[in-house]
């Protein structure tokens, strides 16, 4: 443990690994600052350019614009009342109350010292959690991984946390996507029509920029954007008082353990985070009533659950290879890309990678402490850019993101096409996160299902021979039937009491 | 969503599907004990039209209950889907122009039109913008980090 942290702490702070995290970091911020550009956008982004970073100093700089999304979106929470995204929604309520009230500076201040702490106290939670899974999960075979990547997809599959249905339809998209090309056991050519840059497969990085870069751009032609009026904000405001650090204290604790907590688990952890911070600090305070008016904890408690959300995520990425959020999902595209398998075999194959990307968290949390209290107020002056100037830039350089992969124009016209394909499942309610999943983990899949089936010379059970796979397929199929029943018992039991309430 | 609309997207879906399958049978099976390249693809496939289909009946169901309820009515809201055409429409173009004019070239006039579709007023400052976003480019991408942009005839 103490070699993980100073080693970790070593490789971080070599310059250009330094420099990285402050890169990805200042993109971060300006991700978070700006609404609709969501922090996997900006990742997918910037792929081509980490790919000439190397893995280590690219990884960090990924993690950066991670984290860094995660301080920015609070600034113009509290100062414009818009959410730079999601996950700052529940900020808007009490931070630009606060910053009506003149105490703009002090909300601020209050929002990046939780998201400070929580993300310390996230990664060294991180590096105690992961290396423990990641033991466990050294006695992975074939049969183990496929079992994972079902478990996975079930799980996942409340990643949008709307329809079911419509998220593993999307996923089955993605594991169809990762079809095209050679087959990964025995090299046959599938889907590529005569194609011959489609034989290598889809680029990820097309992929992901289109469905998030390009079709953010066509969504935003369609909608009407308000001007923003931003709350003035003086350096020497900065200081929250005695009374409010008081207050903070506890919520930013709080706030801290749930967010690592449901972080762990797939779904939009940080926003459910942040909500159910604010819902319990509204419930345990003895001032309820100013929630909402401009309660320091209602600021507090989301801005440290949000963030340790963020890390918590980091665990099963990292000791077990499964993405829990889109962001996450696009941070695994991004290891795959630079020849690194996240999972059991990260620690013991390339310590320096994993604990290196750990240490970057913790630069990266000081890094954006010095960065977002004084220069609070140009980040949140980013947020006036008019769009009509900052979206072609954007569809620029995803052009040139999906062009750079490979250097053929294919790419981009796999990226308009996926722009289209996103822009449609957003109009028609499918979200695009679990295509992205389901693209990463297709390849994992298909080549565990068929050395399984190798292995067990065409023994169906194979599948579920070894104690632990049947426990983790059991497991998926518990998750996967469950749901339904429990959601027709709620309505059952919702209808009868509304039957009661009438018959009163 | 109107419950119509879920139910053409979900019939597109499974028709996608049903092309996807057939399609996977161009490619062998082989044996249980090492099964060939279409396995997978199958499973895969089957399962989507599975959920497909599951979904239509969802939505034939949702639709139905709409029905019942007489007061039920659509909210409209207008959406200006003209724009996003015609920025696909030039996209294409743009696509197609760095082919034979080149990315730099190409580039300047892509964001001088998308920044006037997006309304961008007067042509100075599209213009700028699209010289500019050139510029970082050239810097950024061909001469620091190496990568080898589109040249057309022209550059």
């Amino acid at each position: 443990m103490e070699h993980g942290i100073l080693s970790s702490l070593l490789i971080t702070l070599q310059p250009v690994n330094v420099l990285a995290c402050f890169i990805g970091a200042v993109i971060g911020t300006l991700v978070g600052v700006l609404p609709g550009l969501g922090p996997a956008a900006a990742m997918a982004l910037v792929l081509p350019l980490t790919l000439k970073l190397g893995p280590t100093a690219g990884l960090i700089m990924l993690a950066g614009i991670y984290y860094g999304a995660m301080y920015g979106g609070s600034t113009t929470s509290i100062l414009v009342n818009v959410p730079g995204e999601p996950a700052s929604v529940v900020t808007t309520l009490d931070g630009y109350a606060m910053a009506r009230k003149g105490r703009a500076g002090a909300a601020l201040a209050i929002a990046a010292i939780a998201s400070f702490v929580a993300g310390t106290f996230s990664v060294i939670a991180l590096q105690l959690f992961a290396p423990l899974l990641a033991r466990s999960a050294l006695a992975f075979g074939p049969a183990e991984y496929f079992a994972l990547t079902v478990l996975g997809i079930v799980l996942l599959s409340n990643m949008s946390g709307r329809s079911r249905i419509k998220s593993l339809l999307m996923m089955m998209i993605g594991l169809m996507l990762s079809t095209i090309g050679m087959d990964p056991v025995g090299a046959v050519e599938r889907f590529s029509f005569g194609i011959v840059s489609a034989q290598g497969g889809v680029s990820f990085i097309a992929v992901t920029t289109g469905l998030f870069g390009v079709a953010e751009v066509l969504s935003f032609m369609t909608e009407k954007k308000k001007e923003v009026e931003l709350a003035p904000v003086k350096f020497r405001e900065l200081y929250p008082s005695r009374e409010e650090l008081k207050r903070s204290a506890a919520p930013m604790a709080r706030g801290s353990v749930l967010g690592f907590l449901i972080g762990l688990l797939p779904g939009p952890a940080a926003t459910i985070a942040a909500f159910s911070s604010y819902g319990f600090e509204r419930r345990i305070s003895k001032r309820k009533r100013e929630f909402g008016e401009g309660a320091i904890e209602g600021v507090a408690g989301p801005e440290a659950a949000n963030n340790a959300a963020a890390g918590g995520a980091m665990v099963p990425l990292l000791s077990l290879g499964l993405p829990f959020t889109p962001t996450t999902a696009v941070l695994l595209g991004g290891m795959l890309l630079h020849g690194i398998t996240p999972g059991p075999l990260l620690m013991r194959d390339q310590p320096d990678v994993f604990w290196a990307v750990i240490g970057s968290f913790y630069l990266g949390n000081v890094m954006l402490l010095i960065l977002n209290l004084p220069l609070v107020g140009v980040f949140a002056r980013v947020v006036r850019i008019a769009p009509q100037y900052l979206m072609p830039t954007v569809l620029i350089l995803c052009v040139i993101g999906a062009y750079g992969d490979n250097s053929n124009l294919f790419d981009v016209w796999v990226m308009l096409g996926a722009g289209v394909a996103g822009y449609l499942m957003r109009r028609y309610g499918y979200e695009p996160a679990p295509l992205v999943v389901g693209l990463v983990l297709g390849t994992v899949m298909e080549r565990s299902l068929r050395q399984t089936m190798i292995i067990s010379r065409g023994e169906i059970g194979g599948l579920w021979d070894s104690p632990l796979s049947a426990i983790i397929l059991l497991t998926a199929m518990v998750a996967a039937i469950v749901p339904g029943p429990l959601r027709y018992l709620r309505m059952k039991l919702r209808a009868r009491a509304m039957q009661i309430t009438r018959g009163r | 969503m109107t419950t119509r609309k879920e139910i053409i997207s979900t019939l597109v879906l499974l028709l996608f599907g049903a092309g996807y399958l057939a399609y996977c049978t161009e490619y062998p099976m082989d044996t249980w004990n090492n099964p060939g390249p279409s396995v997978f693809p199958l499973f895969v496939g089957g399962v989507f039209v599975l959920l497909a289909f599951g979904r239509l009946i969802q939505s034939l169901w949702s639709r139905k209950t709409e029905e019942q309820q007489e007061n039920v009515q659509p909210t409209k809201r207008p959406l200006r889907v003209s724009r996003p055409l015609i920025l696909v429409g030039s996209f294409i173009l743009y696509v197609l122009l760095i082919q034979w004019a080149g990315f730099f070239v190409s580039t300047v006039a892509f964001v001088f039109t998308s920044s006037r579709l997006m309304g961008a007023e007067g042509w100075a400052r599209p213009l700028a913008l699209g010289i500019g976003v050139d510029l970082f480019c050239y810097w950024v991408f061909e001469s620091w980090l190496k990568l080898s942009l589109p040249k057309g005839l022209l550059f």
